[in-house]
């Protein structure tokens, strides 16, 4: 196992090294569907406003305590899983849409997780332009805990790759999947504490979908720094946790899969 | 450096991979040929069997054989696309190759911004990219258009700058699926003169064709492929002149 980790690290160090082919690729991806249009990507931060905008109006708490806080929280609760949806949604096709590069070049299959990751990365700094908008409006403003929000961004970022490639073999291998994950993010949405706040203690379906749903620790992760100081421990370990296995399981099957996917496309 | 190219008793098993679906069982995957075997999500098919031969710097090696011989197979199989099941390939020498010259064009894009994209697909640094642009640009003739969008170029001048960015190779092996042409006849005579100075360039040149004439013409050595093996290996010409007859 050790030996098909090694080897799928190998792949992914080549496909990093040759970063100017997937940021070239992830920038002309994104000029793409944006380049008819006279703001251009700024459409993103718009069509955020938008969407955060307006589930912020109808669904604000009444409760003062809740309702003072509510706007960071569902603005940066909403971004960070429009990031997590982008990428996880086009990971399970990702494969697929790259058979003509796959079959006809000998890139590894790592430029392409990182192309879609780059391409997912330059849309959420759209949108995370708006997020900060609506943050500093809410009146909270920078503080040094913030670096710990940046820090798990970080912990973020460095967590898609593996959840691609996951994502990718399991949409090459089981193409059904595509529908199965895109189904399950959408109503996922609302199964995550993004528009709702959890009480501590509350127990019941909210309790369960609170504490059994990996992204709830992510999104505390980079939330609670801005709107409490710090983050929790335990939000942080469960995340490095999870972060760590699907290291793991990511890199063995791109190493024990990576010369199989040619044949499955 | 001494180029070389040595293929030992090669084969591919290429999986006819039946998909965990809900889907509706596709049954266009046939089972006449005999090639395939295994049954159920198990099938497969022995795309090249006990492939073998070697080649060293100054030879061309023409592969022919009808379509599904394996000649396109083989030659991803060299290049890196599909590992093989069996034997082992040999290079040495950087292998570049010319398959489907359009890969990577973007409608959107401008004629620089593809050059760009495609030499970096190719594995060039940026630093290969601006110094071979002009050459390229020249050599498509497209000075006055490189800065719009391919979208508005003609089929011919999207195919014309698609050889020049293609071709602008300094191969060791280079392998090729077909010989590649473009544009009117002006551009293709030229095109056929970048091709023949491209093949002098390159230390072993494989080519697949179904033409004859121009594997006589290019090449040293054929191989004839039939469902996956080989049926002939022609060390020369002559050998192949006479099996012709």
């Amino acid at each position: 196992m050790v030996s098909t980790i090694f080897v799928g690290l190998v792949d992914l160090v080549s496909g990093v090294r040759l970063w100017p082919v997937w940021t070239a690729l992830a920038r002309e991806d994104i000029d793409d569907q944006h380049r008819r249009t006279t703001l251009g990507p700024v459409w993103l931060t718009i069509n955020y406003l938008m969407f955060a905008g307006t589930f912020i109006f109808v669904i604000h708490p009444s409760n003062t305590e809740q309702g003072s806080i509510y706007a960071p929280y569902a603005a940066i609760g909403l971004m960070i899983w429009f990031y997590l949806m982008d990428n996880i949604n086009q990971a399970v096709t990702l494969f697929a849409r790259e058979e003509s590069y796959i079959k006809g070049t000998r890139l590894p299959l790592s430029v392409y997780i990182m192309r879609l990751g780059m391409q997912a990365l330059i849309r959420a700094v759209y949108t995370l332009t708006g997020c900060l908008a609506i943050v500093l409006i809410s009146g909270f403003f920078p503080t040094f805990g913030w670096l710990w929000s940046v820090l798990a961004i970080l912990v973020i970022l460095a967590t898609i790759p593996a959840a691609i490639i996951l994502l990718a073999m399991l949409g090459t291998f089981f193409p059904d999947s595509q529908f199965i994950i895109s189904n399950l993010m959408r109503v996922g949405m609302f199964l995550t504490p993004i528009f709702w706040i959890y009480t501590p203690g509350e127990g019941g379906a909210r309790g369960m979908l609170y504490y059994w749903n990996p992204f709830t620790y992510y999104i505390n992760l980079v939330r609670e720094p801005i709107l409490s100081g710090a983050p929790h421990i335990s939000d942080a370990m469960t995340c490095i946790a999870i972060s760590a296995f699907a290291w793991i399981l990511a890199l063995y099957l791109l190493g024990r899969l990576r010369h199989e996917v040619v044949f499955a496309l | 450096m001494n180029i070389s190219l040595d293929v030992r008793n090669v084969s591919l098993i290429y999986p006819l991979r039946t998909k965990f679906s809900l889907a509706p069982k596709d049954h266009r995957v046939g089972g006449r040929d005999k090639r395939i075997n295994g049954q159920g999500r198990l099938r497969f098919v022995k795309a090249l069997n006990d492939v073998s031969f070697s080649l060293s710097s100054g030879d061309r090696l023409g592969l022919i054989g009808n379509n599904g011989a394996g000649k396109t197979t083989l030659l991803k199989v060299l290049y890196g696309i599909y590992p093989p099941s069996h034997g082992t390939i040999a290079a040495q020498g950087r292998i570049d190759a010319l398959f489907n010259i359009n890969l990577g064009f973007r409608r959107e894009a401008t004629g620089r911004r593809n050059i760009e994209l495609r030499g970096l697909i190719n594995g060039w640094t940026q630093s290969e990219v601006d110094a071979r642009m002009e050459e390229i640009v020249a050599f498509s003739e497209l000075e006055d258009f490189i800065d719009m969008p391919i979208k508005a170029y003609s089929q011919g001048m999207a195919a014309r700058l698609a050889f020049s960015v293609a071709t602008s190779l300094k191969p060791e092996i280079l392998l090729m699926d077909e010989w590649i042409g473009a544009g009117d006849p002006p551009f293709q005579e030229k095109s056929r003169q970048r091709m023949r100075e491209l093949a002098n360039r390159a230390g072993i040149v494989v080519l697949a064709s179904h033409n004859h004439k121009l594997l006589r013409d290019t090449c040293n050595k054929i191989m004839m492929l039939d469902k996956g093996s080989v049926l002939h290996f022609f060390p020369d010409i002559d050998a192949f002149e006479k099996h012709s007859c």
